[in-house]
C-alpha cells in the first residue's frame, strides 16, 4: 500500500504558456488562487483557457514557466496531484453499461465513501443538480443539457482540495446556471479552491474573488 | 421495375432497369465495376496461394504428430461431434449478427442516394454488391473445406474422398452463412415480411433492404474501417456496441475501492449479455479444445493452440472493463483507485469465469479417463497468460509511427493488431509443449507467462503517463 501526501489547494502558475512546433496555444500566464477562494479565467475563445487549466491540473507539460499544487509540480502522474485535483475538462469517458447512480458509487466507493451511505449521496447530489429522476438512466439516454449536468455531478462526487471547471455553464439554462453557483460557492465555502474557465459575465460577478484575463497569443 | 406494384387504374411505362442501372454504373462509377471484378478475382487468388503456402501445411503438420487411427476415433467421437456443431453454430450465429451491423449489401453512399432510392428494382440495384459477397462466401467456406478436408486426408487421418467432401460441406457453409448475414442484415431494420422465408428467397431479401438501413451500413462500414486504420478502437467498438437496455433497475452495490469496480464489471455482463454469451460461446469451444489436448498425451501439440484462439477471444468478451479503463487514459481522475489495481481488478472477472470453465473441463476429464498433473498447471499457465495478453491489447496505446508508411505500414498495422493474439499462441503453445514433456517446465513456463503479465503491466504503466506531453 503506498502513501499519498495531502495537498493543500494552493494553486501557483508562473509565466506558464504552451507552444507547439510554431503555434503558441497560451501566452505566458500568471494564476493564483489560495483555499477557499475562487478564480475566473476569461477570454476570447482560443486564448488558451483550457490549455491553461489542463497546465494546472498537471495533465499537460507547460513549454514555459512552472504550475504548482499545494507546492508540488503539478504532474498528473503523481498520485498526490490526482489526489488533490478533481476537474471537469471536456467530456469525461462514462462507462455506457452503469447507470448515473451506479457511477456516482463507483466514485464514491473508490475514494473511500462509507458504503452503507454511498447511494444516499450519490442521489442527494443528483438531487442538487435536479437530476435525481434521471437515476437509472444510462449516459447515452441523456439531452446535452443533462449531460452537462451529470458531468458536473460526476466531479462534485470525488473530494477534491482543487477544482477545474472549465465553463461549467455550457448548455445549462439560467436556472441550473444558479445551482452550479451555489454548489461551487459551497465548495470554496468549505476550503477547496475552484480555478474556471467562463463565458458567463454572470456566474463571473458572483462567484470570482479574482478574475484572470487569458490573453490570445496573437 | 415491377409492374405489378402499380395501381391498376394508373397509366404503367415499360423500362429496363437493366440498362438504366448500366447507365447510372457508368456515370457514377465509370470502370469502378470492372475493376472491382479484378480485385475480386485478385483476391481470390492471393487466397488459394496462403491456403496452399500455409494453411495446408499447417493442418497437415497439426495431426500428423498424433497417431492417425486414434485421432480419428477422438475426433468422430460425440464430445467432438458436440464441439464440431457448436463451433459451427456460433459461426453462423456471429455472422448473423454482424449482418445487424455490417450486411453484405453495402453499396458506396452516393450509389445508395443516387440509383437505391430511385424507383429500379432494388433487388437489381444492390445486385452486384451481394452477389460479391455471396461467391465470397461460397468460395471461403469451400477453400477452408479443402484446406482442412486435404490436410486430414495427407495426414492420413480421413480418406481421401473426406477432402472432397469437405469442400462441399463448405460451400455448403458458405452459402448458408451468405443468408444468414443477409437475413441479419434485413432484420436490423424495421419492417414487414422478414421472417425465416427469406433465407431461401434472396430477391425478396434485397428487395426489404431499407435505404435507411443501408446509409447505416455504409456509414458503419466507413467508421469501422477508419477507426481500424487510425488504431483507435475505441470509436470502433462503440460504434459496434448497441445502446443498453438491460437490467436499468439493478444497482451497482457501493463497496471497497477493489470490491465495487469487480461489482462493476459483473453488473457490465448483466447489462450487456451478448458480451457474457460470446465469451461463454468462445471459451467453451476453445476450454474444451484445450483440456483435450492437454490430457491426452497422443493428441497434437498444436490442437491446444487452435483452442486458445476461442479461449483468447472469450476472455476478451467479458473483459470490457479493462478496455473501459484503457479509454479513460489521459482524461483527468475520476476514480480513487490506482491504475495499477484498478486494472487488476478488472482482470478478475475474466480471470475466474475462465478458470470456472477449465475447471468444468477437467472435471468432465478426469470423469471420462485420467487428469495428469501438467494439465492442471498448463491451466493455471495459459489463464495468467491470456490475462497478461489482455493487459496489453487494452493497453497497446497508438499504433507504431511505421504503420502509416505506404509500403510496409498495412503489414506493420496488421502485426500491431495481432501482436496480443499472436504472444498467447507462441507462449500459450511452447507452455503446452514443454508441460507436456515434464512437470519440471513449470520454471521456465511461469517465467515466460511472467514476463508477458509484467509486458502488460508495464504496458499500463507507460501508457497511463505517455499521454502527458
Amino acid at each position: 500500500m503506498g502513501t499519498i501526501t495531502v495537498l493543500a489547494g494552493e494553486v501557483r502558475a508562473s509565466g506558464v504558456g504552451k507552444t507547439i512546433d510554431t503555434t503558441t496555444l497560451l501566452a505566458p500566464t500568471d494564476v493564483r488562487a489560495d483555499p477557499g477562494e475562487c478564480v475566473v479565467l476569461r477570454g476570447p475563445n482560443g486564448a488558451g483557457k483550457t490549455t491553461l487549466l489542463r497546465i494546472i491540473g498537471g495533465l499537460l507539460e507547460p513549454t514555459v514557466g512552472t504550475a504548482t499544487i499545494g507546492g508540488a509540480t503539478a504532474d498528473e502522474r503523481d498520485p498526490s496531484i490526482r489526489a488533490a485535483v478533481g476537474a471537469l475538462l471536456g467530456a469525461p469517458t462514462t462507462y455506457r453499461d452503469l447507470t448515473l447512480i451506479d457511477h456516482l458509487v463507483l466514485v464514491d466507493s473508490t475514494w473511500g465513501g462509507d458504503p452503507s451511505t454511498s447511494d444516499d449521496r450519490g442521489l442527494e447530489l443528483m438531487g442538487r443538480f435536479g437530476i435525481e429522476h434521471l437515476d437509472d438512466r444510462f449516459p447515452h439516454e441523456l439531452s446535452s443539457g443533462q449531460q452537462q449536468l451529470f458531468r458536473l455531478a460526476l466531479t462534485f462526487a470525488r473530494p477534491a482540495s482543487v477544482l477545474l471547471l472549465d465553463e461549467p455553464e455550457q448548455r445549462l439554462d439560467t436556472a441550473k446556471r444558479g445551482t452550479v453557483a451555489e454548489l461551487i460557492r459551497e465548495r470554496t465555502a468549505a476550503g477547496a479552491t475552484v480555478v474556471m474557465a467562463s463565458h458567463d459575465p454572470v456566474l463571473t460577478e458572483s462567484l470570482a474573488g479574482r478574475v484572470v484575463d487569458v490573453v490570445p497569443a496573437r | 421495375m415491377r409492374a405489378e406494384a402499380t395501381p391498376p387504374s394508373t397509366a404503367t411505362t415499360e423500362v429496363d432497369d437493366e440498362e438504366l442501372i448500366g447507365q447510372a454504373d457508368w456515370v457514377i462509377g465509370g470502370d469502378a465495376a470492372r475493376k472491382g471484378r479484378r480485385q475480386a478475382w485478385y483476391a481470390g487468388y492471393v487466397a488459394v496461394l496462403a491456403a496452399i503456402a500455409y494453411g495446408f501445411p499447417i493442418v497437415q503438420a497439426a495431426f500428423r504428430t498424433s497417431d492417425p487411427a486414434w485421432l480419428r476415433a477422438q475426433l468422430s467421437s460425440p464430445v467432438a461431434l458436440g464441439a464440431l456443431v457448436l463451433a459451427v453454430g456460433a459461426a453462423l450465429w456471429g455472422v448473423y449478427s454482424a449482418g445487424g451491423f455490417r450486411g453484405p449489401v453495402v453499396p458506396p453512399l452516393p450509389w445508395i442516394d443516387h440509383v437505391v432510392t430511385t424507383p429500379v428494382d432494388r433487388a437489381l440495384s444492390v445486385r452486384r454488391w451481394w452477389r460479391l459477397s455471396l461467391g465470397g462466401s461460397i468460395f471461403g467456406g469451400a477453400l477452408l473445406g479443402a484446406t482442412l478436408g486435404a490436410g486430414f486426408a495427407f495426414a492420413g487421418v480421413a480418406p481421401w474422398y473426406a477432402a472432397g467432401l469437405a469442400v462441399l460441406a463448405g460451400a455448403v457453409l458458405g452459402r448458408l452463412a451468405a443468408a444468414l448475414w443477409l437475413w441479419g442484415q434485413v432484420r436490423s431494420w424495421p419492417g414487414r415480411d422478414r421472417g425465416p422465408r427469406l433465407l431461401v428467397r434472396p430477391r425478396r431479401a434485397l428487395r426489404a433492404l431499407h435505404a435507411d438501413s443501408l446509409r447505416t451500413h455504409s456509414a458503419n462500414t466507413s467508421t469501422i474501417g477508419g477507426s481500424v486504420l487510425a488504431g483507435n478502437l475505441r470509436t470502433a467498438r462503440l460504434q459496434l456496441a448497441r445502446p443498453v437496455r438491460h437490467a436499468r433497475h439493478a444497482r451497482l452495490r457501493a463497496g471497497g475501492p477493489v470490491a465495487v469496480v469487480i461489482r462493476r464489471d459483473l453488473l457490465g455482463l448483466r447489462r450487456v449479455p451478448g458480451n457474457l454469451w460470446t465469451g461463454v460461446v468462445f471459451t467453451v469451444i476453445g476450454t474444451a479444445v484445450i483440456v483435450w489436448a492437454i490430457t491426452h498425451s497422443a493428441a497434437p501439440v498444436l490442437a491446444a493452440s487452435l483452442g486458445l484462439v476461442p479461449a483468447y477471444l472469450g476472455f476478451g468478451a467479458w473483459a470490457e472493463g479493462l478496455r473501459l479503463q484503457a479509454d479513460n487514459v489521459g482524461t483527468p481522475s475520476l476514480l480513487g483507485t490506482t491504475v495499477r489495481s484498478e486494472g487488476l481488478a478488472h482482470l478478475v472477472v475474466p480471470t475466474g469465469l475462465t478458470l470456472g470453465a477449465f475447471g468444468v473441463g477437467l472435471v468432465v476429464a478426469a470423469t471420462t479417463g485420467s487428469v495428469p498433473v501438467s494439465a492442471g498447471l498448463t491451466v493455471l499457465a495459459l489463464v495468467a497468460l491470456l490475462a497478461g495478453a489482455h493487459l496489453v491489447a487494452a493497453f497497446r496505446g497508438t499504433p507504431p509511427s511505421m504503420s502509416l508508411r505506404p509500403d510496409s505500414g498495412p503489414m506493420m498495422l496488421v502485426l500491431w493488431y495481432l501482436m496480443p493474439s499472436l504472444l498467447v499462441l507462441v507462449v500459450g503453445t511452447l507452455a503446452t509443449w514443454g508441460l507436456r514433456r515434464s512437470p519440471e517446465g513449470i520454471l521456465w513456463v511461469a517465467a515466460l507467462v511472467a514476463a508477458v503479465v509484467a509486458f502488460g503491466l508495464s504496458r499500463m504503466e507507460r501508457l497511463s503517463i505517455e499521454h502527458r506531453v
